[in-house]
């Protein structure tokens, strides 16, 4: 039986990756555990720079989020964070993928709970139902 | 446009928000609140009118009823 969502966030896309905080949040919200493994592109969406310049690639989906408009839409990042206030949602940074791109934990904005690689992922997921995005 | 008949100890306005923000203030509340406390949440976001009820009733609280007042939905929530 399956215990909650491991959610691999592979895509930079703001779309996927607001689509995955909503997921998330509301999941944690009603305390299923999510585990979140953010990887390649996905991981560097959550670069400070990034976000800071809201600088994502992404769909006229991902446009209309960004220029709001009469529908206020929180950003990712402010999801995440809320969820995280209100129940079990744990962040993981892709060690490959910091390596690659010669990162430490503190260029991302503060999410992560800790570096993963692939086998303490999967550690984390082994009872969970897996979602790859 | 209809009135409601429920009295509510505590208002969440979020009206403005898209899903799953009003979802959302209505759990960040819910949590902390004691049994039998009633809420009336306001939302312009059609989306919620439904995703709320599910959520309430998965939650095992209350739904005690939704107020369509033509600009914004209130709906009230008890919680169990």
């Amino acid at each position: 039986m399956t215990t909650g969502y491991a959610i691999v966030l592979a895509s930079g896309e703001l779309e996927r990756i607001m689509a995955v905080s909503n997921i998330a949040a509301v999941a944690a919200a009603s305390e299923v555990p999510v585990d979140i493994f953010a990887t390649m592109e996905g991981l560097e969406a959550f670069d400070r720079q990034t976000v800071a310049d809201r600088s994502w690639e992404g769909g006229p989906i991902a446009e209309a989020m960004l220029s709001h408009g009469d529908v206020e839409v929180p950003l990712f990042t402010e999801s995440f964070e809320r969820a995280k206030e209100l129940g079990p949602l744990s962040l993981y940074a892709c060690e490959l993928s910091m390596d690659l791109m010669d990162r430490t934990l503190s260029d991302y904005v503060d999410l992560f709970d800790d570096v993963l690689g692939v086998s303490g992922f999967l550690t984390k997921a082994q009872d969970k139902q897996v979602i790859f995005v | 446009m209809s009135e409601s008949q429920t009295q509510a100890d505590v208002t969440i306005d979020s009206r403005g928000a898209g899903c799953p923000g009003p979802l959302m203030d209505l759990i960040g509340k819910i949590k902390s609140a004691d049994p039998g406390t009633v809420f009336e949440l306001q939302t312009t976001d059609s989306s919620s009118k439904n995703d709320v009820p599910e959520w309430v009733e998965k939650a095992n609280h209350e739904v005690l009823e939704i107020v369509d007042h033509d600009d914004y939905w209130s709906i009230f929530v008890e919680k169990s």
